[in-house]
């Protein structure tokens, strides 16, 4: 069954009144426990196909269905909703709340849950561990180096249990040691969780470990693989 | 956790954060000052006119304040003695005679009030003995006079000079009597100096040949706030001829005035309000627009627009308490000792003592109107912050990621 399906979706901006088209009609089926990178060059649409499918914007045309329910019927507070028990995302940079721990950034996201503070402050401890970045617990984001924060990303955008985690560029501010180790992680999240993973990337080393890779070129999928 | 969020926030931008304080502190002291100062200096128009002659209450044969007269007065002291003596209220009262007459020198002659008073009740209800300057208070015996300072220079006498009272009798004589200058008295008010002179009751009453009549009998009671209400129940024990009247009945005008500064207090403390709420709004807005992009983030994540509203409005409310309460420690301390030592403004003496004040203002600290400020000021700031967290709820997250 697939988890997230798009139907001519297109998408059009406009820049002073010109008009942008930025998606021109992606039809694609994503698949619960698939780890899947768009690709394609700068301006291809890679954020707005994300952002699209990550209900963070509207499509100008076409529908977004997610476990067959179109994206269209929500409100903006049932988006919000549907986004923190759903989806997780990883941002290129900046996806930390600065004056928050490691610990206190990934407890963030479940108190806005509403999950009690004890079993967050557990479950908050116990992911660290798990992604083997206990040490980072009580760092606050200015004092860790940019891949240890994106790491508490991931473990930030997990921590709800979603289904779907986006990731636009996540390894782009990083050096390909830390990149690397940073798709380990997501990997293995992949792997032990079957969490759906969705890139934007033109990062050479997330393209070669994709399982699947699409390719735009403007606004629309020339390579789906 | 929000409120954690939020407190850390408000210590991101110390220097923002230290500024929106400071206009608080600065507004709060401000309040803190105004509002007591102003009081005061309501309160010292009012306490120095009931010191000075006024009192909280008198009495006087019907008749007698729209016409000083010799003949007007109070028909049985006995009785309105037995009646004062019931009111537990009434800490003091003293029994004066009042008439107008002329006061001469060798060189010049005044229209004056004549009080006769006995020293020894009189100086339990008013204060003149202590703001003699020159000289003594009465004693009590001999032909003593105190003046004012301002007809002492009009008639250009000093301690020691002689004066001659005159004034009509009931017969319609001239009853006038010679005097040797005991003590000159200065007090708040310089129109009370230039036409008041205080004599010894006994000798007002000789010069007079009214025996031992008196035309005036002034209280103290307990509670000034309760002046209307004694003096309505010594009215209800005195028949109709006497007229019993609390200073507010006595001082209308002042009484007016009082509540004039009270409306311009209030406005006041509009205007201090209206500045801090631009100033909170400002800042505020300041602080959401420098976090845009992580506002992004935070709505991207499943926060809602309550929460992030509310952070906002916490922010402000952290920012608010703390200032209103820093503010409220240095207005106190710097407001409490003056209001012991009094603030000297000698500088606007010649128009403060014509509004019967003196140079030294004591400001006044008033518990309720300290708790309002307590409490409206952090809401002030609270309002300030509405309508920047309803900005930060505007926000689309996609716009908001992308923002730099
Ligand atoms: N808010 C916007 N307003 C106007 N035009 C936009 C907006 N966002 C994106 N675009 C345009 O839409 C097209 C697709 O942009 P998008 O950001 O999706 O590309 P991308 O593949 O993510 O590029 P990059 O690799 O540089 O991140 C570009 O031409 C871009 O200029
Ligand atoms: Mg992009």
């Amino acid at each position: 069954m697939s988890i997230i399906k798009t139907e001519k979706l297109e998408k059009t901006y406009s820049d002073n009144g010109v008009p942008v088209h930025a998606l021109r009609g992606i039809d694609i089926e994503i698949k619960k426990g698939e780890y899947l990178v768009i690709a394609g060059p700068s301006g291809s649409g890679k954020t707005t196909l994300l952002n699209v499918l990550g209900a963070l914007d509207k499509p100008s045309v076409g529908s977004v269905f997610f476990e067959d329910k179109n994206l269209a019927d929500l409100s903006k507070s049932e988006l919000s909703d549907f986004r923190l028990k759903n989806l997780g995302f990883i941002f290129q940079a900046y996806n930390l709340i600065p004056v928050l721990t490691a610990l206190e950034n990934i407890e963030f996201s479940m108190m806005l849950l509403g999950i009690s503070e004890k079993e967050r402050h557990r479950r908050a401890k116990d992911l660290l561990k798990e992604l083997g970045i206990e040490e980072l617990a009580d760092k606050r984001p200015n004092e860790m180096s940019g891949g240890q924060q994106q790491r508490v990303a991931v473990a930030r955008a997990i921590v709800n249990n979603p289904t779907v985690v986006l990731a636009d560029e996540p390894t782009a501010n990083l050096d390909s040691k830390t990149g690397g180790a940073l798709l380990d992680l997501m990997e293995k999240m992949n792997r032990e969780k079957n969490i759906t993973f969705i890139f934007s990337s033109h990062d050479k080393q997330v393209i070669d470990r994709a399982k699947r890779l699409l390719i735009l070129k403007d606004g629309k999928i020339s390579e789906n693989e | 956790m929000l409120a954690m969020l939020a407190w850390r926030n408000i210590w991101r931008n110390s220097r923002r954060s230290m500024i929106v304080l400071g206009s608080v502190v600065v507004g709060v002291v401000a309040l803190i000052f105004m509002d007591s100062f102003m009081n005061g200096f309501v309160m010292q128009m009012l306490f120095n006119q009931i010191k000075l002659n006024v009192s909280h209450i008198q009495i006087h044969k019907e008749g007698f304040r729209d016409n000083k007269v010799v003949q007007n007065y109070i028909p049985d002291q006995k009785k309105v003695e037995t009646v004062l003596d019931n009111f537990p209220e009434i800490q003091n009262y003293t029994k004066r005679v009042i008439t107008f007459g002329l006061l001469s020198s060798a060189r010049n002659s005044s229209g004056v009030y004549i009080y006769g008073v006995n020293p020894e009740t009189e100086v339990k209800v008013s204060n003149i003995h202590k703001q003699i300057i020159e000289g003594d208070y009465l004693s009590g015996n001999g032909r003593e006079i105190l003046i004012g300072k301002k007809l002492a220079e009009k008639l250009e006498v000093g301690v020691g000079d002689k004066v001659v009272a005159m004034s009509n009798t009931p017969d319609g004589s001239i009853g006038s009597d010679v005097f040797r200058v005991t003590g000159i008295f200065q007090t708040v008010n310089s129109e009370f100096d230039k036409s008041n002179i205080i004599i010894p009751i006994e000798r007002a009453q000789s010069m007079l040949e009214v025996g031992n009549k008196v035309y005036e009998f002034a209280m103290m009671i307990n509670d000034y706030n309760k002046a209307d209400e004694i003096a309505a129940r010594i009215q209800n024990k005195l028949e109709r001829n006497y007229e019993v009247q609390s200073y507010t009945k006595i001082l209308p005008l002042l009484v007016l005035q009082m509540d004039m500064y009270k409306e311009f207090a209030y406005v006041l403390n509009f205007i201090i309000g209206l500045a801090l709420i631009f100033g909170i709004i400002n800042a505020m807005l300041m602080a959401v627009f420098e976090r845009i992009r992580e506002f992004g983030v935070l709505m991207s994540i499943g926060m809602k627009n309550y929460k992030l509203f509310l952070m906002i409005i916490f922010e402000a409310m952290f920012l608010g308490v703390i200032g209103t309460l820093v503010g409220f420690i240095i207005g106190l301390a710097i407001v409490y000792p003056l209001s012991h030592t009094g603030i000297d403004m000698s500088i606007f003496a010649d128009s403060l003592e014509s509004f019967g004040i003196g140079s030294i203002i004591y400001p006044r600290l008033i518990i309720g109107n300290l708790l309002n400020t307590l409490l409206t000021i952090p809401f002030i700031t609270l309002i300030g912050a509405v309508y920047p967290a309803f900005k930060a709820t505007r926000l689309q997250p996609v716009y908001a990621i992308r923002y730099v």
